[in-house]
């Protein structure tokens, strides 16, 4: 708790410097992790590393939806899919494994245009919003996320059952960043931009409005928002984070893509990477998201056998976290951050209070 | 001159008929009471006039000389028609400060994307718009709370930004339902001095539906009468309680409230 005071007040100490000067600095410690996992652990960690950048981002888009603006969708990870998918098949060279489409674009052309289809897909994946709430809102978008997995699956131009292989690398002048660590560069800052923009976004009036919708939609309608609008625009911008996280993750070494990777239990993953971090907390979702990876990786293999039948559990214990979660924590990590900086704000409220009255007599 | 006018207003759900054919005429700067017993439509007929329900064929709303029938809520609410709810309906976990600024969205002038692109602007107009809202808590008792969650006020506290956060849309018109509603008659009539104090100073037309007809009597140039639905009486507040009609309607009911009677006979 302490350390966390400590820091918090560094950190806040520089934002009043200059506002960039935390995030700065927080690039700035980034920098050397890769040398010092390698150096203390193993390659592997770099790996897992960059798939907790990629869900750091996931999680933070699917926040400003359903943290910021209060609409339920399961359909993310679908558009996740389709992020990677166009842009493994912008990039791949024409004629490649198995009829798989391949376009032969570069990859740091691809990438932005399947940033932009995702969009797009997230407007369409959004327009159910515009009538239905809650549960009826959450089987719509499951329905629709689901659906691009199984299209994905059954369309050997998408890698069907193989899936999509030998995706390139993107490059830098003619250095290939095809290794683990020159990757985590590309989601390491991206995954930071995705927090940075958050913020600038939950702190405006782009933001407020998504927050009126969440508490009252009606009210919010009656202070002049255009509530189909800016519904429709959290969706957007939660597609564009999605995209950006699948196309990153279409071009990591190994460059392999299926379409397991999109399954409903990712979803799950996903959405408890959320409700642990707290809806709408930005640093809860991102703590969030680097728990819950974490604990993914972990447990990812472990197998149960019974009557010699060998049972994966993962699916199970990721579901009941889920329901336990909801039951017994449901402001998450993000409640725990916001008390803090609660009690902060009060402790320095009295302070200044204290000195005030000092001063005055 | 007319700022609010409606014509053969309706509004049935179902099978009742919870606004009948309402004609009604608001004048620019006046403060209109709406009256009538549980029920009548009050509330129902602000719901119609701010986009919140659409009314029924054959009816017509115009605003400001502006058609806004079947127009949608937050198109209503830009062309300067700001309204309070009866159950309030603030923006609980968001702060006082922020559910202000949000009645300020109509007039931001950046767009829902510049967040992402110029960042400096943004925060500069911001900023100026926060200064601009802490005047209005100030004057509205409120500054010294304005980073709590509007959930966390006091009762009366919670009357007082649900008025603020309709000011702060800068509206020509306010309606106010039930502003009152559950405060003590001496804190209703200090709410009402500070509703005539933000009329003389926003410059607003103001439409309020009140169930104390004491307060409502004292501070209305024109009051309408609804009931089940229908318009039965309007005119000065000496017309009005006068009227036969309008002692039937309440006192028809049966309802034993001290203050219809005393306001009737007073
Ligand atoms: N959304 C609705 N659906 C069905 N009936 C409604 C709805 N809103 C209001 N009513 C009915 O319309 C009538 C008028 O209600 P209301 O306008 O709230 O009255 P008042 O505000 O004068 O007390 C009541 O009978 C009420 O039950
Ligand atoms: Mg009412």
């Amino acid at each position: 708790m302490i350390i966390l005071s400590k820091l918090t007040d560094i950190f806040e100490y520089l934002a009043k410097r200059h506002r960039l000067l935390p995030w700065l600095l927080a690039y700035v410690l980034l920098l050397p992790l890769p040398f010092v996992l390698a150096g203390l652990f193993n390659e592997y960690l770099i790996d897992l590393v960059n798939r907790i950048c990629l869900f750091i981002l996931l999680a933070v888009g699917l926040n400003i939806v359903k943290g910021f603006c209060g609409q339920v969708t399961v359909g993310h990870i679908g558009l996740y899919a389709i992020g990677a998918v166009t842009s493994a098949v912008l990039s791949l060279e024409p004629g490649g494994f198995g009829g798989a489409l391949g376009f032969g674009w570069p990859v740091w052309l691809a990438i932005p245009t399947a940033v932009m289809v995702t969009a797009f897909a997230g407007l369409i994946i959004g327009l159910p919003s515009v009538r239905l709430q809650g549960a009826y809102l959450a089987l719509a978008t499951l329905g629709l996320g689901e659906s691009v997995r199984i299209f994905i699956a059954v369309t050997p131009a998408l890698g069907s059952s193989t899936g999509l292989m030998m995706i390139p690398s993107p490059s830098v002048g003619s250095f290939t960043l095809d290794s683990f660590t020159s990757y985590y560069y590309i989601v390491m800052t991206a995954a930071l931009f995705g927090i940075y923009f958050s913020f600038s976004i939950l702190r405006s009036a782009t933001g407020r409005a998504f927050q009126a919708i969440r508490e009252d939609t009606t009210a919010a309608a009656v202070n002049g928002i255009n509530v189909i609008k800016y519904k429709l625009l959290a969706f957007v911008f939660s597609a564009v984070y999605a995209g950006l996280a699948g196309a990153l993750f279409a071009h990591m070494p190994p460059g392999y893509l299926h379409h397991n990777n999109f399954t409903v239990i990712e979803m799950v993953t996903l959405l408890l990477m959320v409700v642990l971090g707290g809806i709408g907390n930005v640093w809860g979702g991102v703590i969030g998201a680097i728990v819950v990876a974490i604990a993914y990786d972990q447990t990812k293999d472990l197998v149960f056998y019974f009557m010699d039948r060998p049972i994966v559990i993962q699916p199970l214990v990721f579901g009941l976290s889920m329901v336990l979660l909801v039951m017994f924590m449901p402001r998450g990590i993000g409640g725990w951050i916001e008390d803090f900086q609660r009690n902060r704000r009060f402790i320095r409220r009295s302070e200044e209070r204290l000195s005030g009255s000092t001063r005055n007599t | 001159m007319a700022l609010l006018e409606t014509l053969n207003l309706s509004k049935s759900f179902g099978g009742l008929q919870a606004i009948d054919n309402v004609s009604l005429r608001v004048d620019e700067n006046s403060v209109h009471g709406l009256i009538g017993p549980n029920g009548s439509g009050k509330s129902t007929f602000f719901n119609l006039l701010t986009g919140v329900y659409q009314p029924d064929i054959g009816s017509h709303i115009s605003f400001n000389n502006i058609d806004i029938t079947n127009k949608p809520a937050h198109y209503i609410a830009s062309q300067g028609l700001a309204r309070t709810f009866q159950l309030l309906r603030l923006y609980g976990e968001l702060s006082v400060l922020e559910n202000v600024l949000v009645g300020y969205h109509p007039h931001t002038k950046y767009g829902p994307l510049a967040p992402l692109i110029m960042g400096a602007e943004v925060r500069r107009q911001d900023k100026l718009v926060k200064e601009e809202m802490m005047d209005l808590l100030e004057f509205i008792g409120l500054a010294e709370h304005a980073e709590i969650p509007a959930a966390e006020l006091s009762g009366g506290q919670r009357r007082l930004l649900a008025l603020g956060r309709a000011i702060a849309m800068k509206p020509k018109m306010l309606l106010l339902d039930e502003p009152g509603a559950g405060l003590s008659p001496v804190n209703v009539d200090n709410l009402m001095a500070t509703i005539l104090t933000l009329k003389e100073r926003y410059n607003l037309t103001i439409v309020v539906v009140e169930h104390i007809l004491k307060v409502v009597m004292a501070t209305c140039d024109t009051i309408s009468v609804l009931d089940h639905g229908q318009k039965i009486s309007e005119g000065s507040p000496t017309f009005v309680k006068n009227d036969p009609a309008v002692v039937e309607a309440y006192l028809g009911r049966e309802m034993a409230d001290e203050d219809i009677r005393a306001a009737m006979n007073s």
